[in-house]
């Protein structure tokens, strides 16, 4: 099993065509959990790395999600494999740096589990679309499964006992991805964000923590671990990502009124841009990119066209880029190699019409 | 050229500074690139911790974790726990820094099998004890009676075996 594998393969992000949503593209769920009597990551010595790994290899493969997936392990991996992996979210960059980390990943590729990341178990399910408590009860599964086979360090007092205090108790972050154009085009996006931090969410940009919002695309997630059981952290997550949706369909609605024509004329140039160009850098073709799916969701293109732009924007990461090529490219021969996916991938696309939604 | 500013949370080179203020208070956090990466830079709860790091002196360790040796410096300089029994040892001192940081300080969430979270229990406890007075006040003795022995259930499972 290799990281080629993966990229071949039709996973629940790529390929999953009808769950594919306006606004929300995908909704994730991560558990921190701690084997009980070892040292954290960052504190453990090489050898106890090892074991840890090896340890929480054997009770994952005996999982049946876990069934025919994969298991890669950091060391043995190309750096363009790794790109590859945090490129899809599977695994961090924290865990792509470092040589002691593993990833147990599904088939389907919605289940994947970081061994010695932070912690020594980041459990992580993603499924395509809105979907919460269905995310939550595969990820609650997974919990229950694994922690029938490893002891976990737990306190009464504290829940999960993790390394950092920012995920102490449930060691639950729940977050969603959301496609936000209306909400930039119309320059309301700082005061969402300073509205969702207030109260207690974080919002990132599309690869995680510390990155830019390419494509208009952020996550928002839970902050607070403690003192919060696992279904009010999901509620509260819940009712801003619902509150959120509606902001942005509010302002889409209101951009496609006032801008009438140019509205239109806008998704068109970019759609002609990415139709025709010949050289396309990964922050252009993200922009232009979100552009057509705003296309889709309003009507302007059909909507079964949008699994393939969302396909377009994760394979037209460098890292993807760049190992669909098989050969070394220098920074133009990404962006010409980009351009020809992007063509061929437009070919038999529609015009863009007026909206309709 | 005057020395570089080491990074709040490890011991590199700082490049990114951060300035938050809050109440009239400005609270400075220094970041190397691959802090600032990590999230520092966006992160509002990064001030918290900097701030319980930063506020502590470089002086000796007081504490040391008999488990795996971890001490109080350790976690100013990293920001993160040695090991499980590092959240005993450490204990007093994360208190206060965990209601900074999470605004609570005890779980009641999900607990592996076998095991109680506490804080659960006692929230119960509480509501249960609210209940059966205001069950009494409106004289609803069949309903006061259910609750009377549901607490004494939970104060049993409250009482340290």
């Amino acid at each position: 099993m290799s990281v080629q594998d993966i990229l071949d393969a039709e996973s629940e992000l790529t390929h999953l065509l009808g769950a594919q949503q306006a606004v929300v593209l995908s909704t994730r769920i991560r558990l921190a959990r701690n084997l009980d009597g070892l040292p954290f990551p960052g504190w453990a010595k090489v050898p106890q790395r090892k074991e840890i790994a090896e340890r929480c290899v054997e009770a994952l493969t005996e999982l049946p999600k876990f069934r025919r997936g994969h298991v890669l392990r950091m060391g043995e991996l190309q750096d363009r494999d790794r790109a590859v992996l945090v490129e899809r979210h599977l695994v961090s960059k924290e865990l792509a740096s470092g040589k002691s980390g593993a990833s147990v990943i599904s088939r389907d590729q919605t289940c994947s589990v970081m061994i010695n990341e932070e912690d020594h178990l980041r459990i992580q399910v993603v499924k395509a679309g809105w979907h919460l408590r269905g995310t939550w009860h595969i990820a609650e599964q997974l919990d229950d499964d694994l922690g029938g086979r490893l002891k976990m360090a737990f306190s009464e007092r504290l829940g999960y006992l993790t390394a950092c205090p920012t995920n102490v108790g449930t060691g639950l972050r729940a977050s969603a991805m959301v496609h936000l154009p209306g909400l930039c085009l119309a320059g309301h996006m700082d005061k969402v964000s300073r509205a969702l931090n207030q109260d207690g969410l974080a919002v990132r940009g599309w690869l995680g923590e510390g990155t830019e919002a390419a494509g208009n695309i952020f996550q928002i997630s839970n902050q607070q671990t403690l003192g919060l059981s696992e279904d009010a952290i999901l509620k509260h997550l819940g009712g801003w990502i619902k509150n959120v949706v509606e902001q942005e369909w509010n302002a889409r609605r209101k951009l496609a009124k006032d801008e009438g024509e140019r509205f239109t004329d806008r998704l068109a140039r970019s759609y002609g841009i990415l139709r025709h160009a010949r050289l396309l850098t990964s922050a252009e073709s993200m922009n232009m990119l979100s552009h057509l799916r705003l296309a889709c969701d309003m009507g302007c293109l059909p909507e079964e066209l949008r699994h393939i732009v969302d396909r377009l924007m994760i394979e037209g990461q460098p890292a993807h880029v760049q190992a669909r090529a098989g050969e070394e490219l220098d920074s133009d021969g990404r962006d010409r190699r980009r351009a020809s996916v992007v063509r061929e991938a437009l070919r038999d696309f529609p015009e863009v019409a007026a909206p309709t939604a | 050229m005057s020395k570089p500013l080491k990074c709040s949370l490890c011991e590199e080179a700082a490049t990114v500074h951060l300035a938050q203020v809050v109440h009239n208070k400005v609270t400075k956090v220094h970041l190397c690139e691959a802090c600032a990466q990590k999230g520092g830079a966006t992160d509002p709860a990064v001030f918290q911790l900097a701030d319980a790091l930063t506020s502590a002196t470089q002086a000796a360790p007081t504490t040391t974790c008999p488990q795996c040796g971890f001490t109080d410096i350790d976690f100013r300089k990293r920001g993160r726990l040695g090991c499980p029994s590092c959240w005993e040892v450490f204990g007093d001192a994360l208190g206060t820094l965990l209601t900074k940081v999470q605004h609570e300080a005890e779980h009641v969430g999900r607990a592996p099998a076998g095991m109680l979270p506490i804080g659960q229990l006692r929230r119960r406890l509480d509501g249960a004890r609210r209940e059966m007075e205001q069950a009494v006040a409106a004289e609803n003795f069949e309903v006061a009676a259910r609750l009377r022995d549901e607490i004494a259930v939970l104060e049993q499972q409250l009482t340290p075996s």
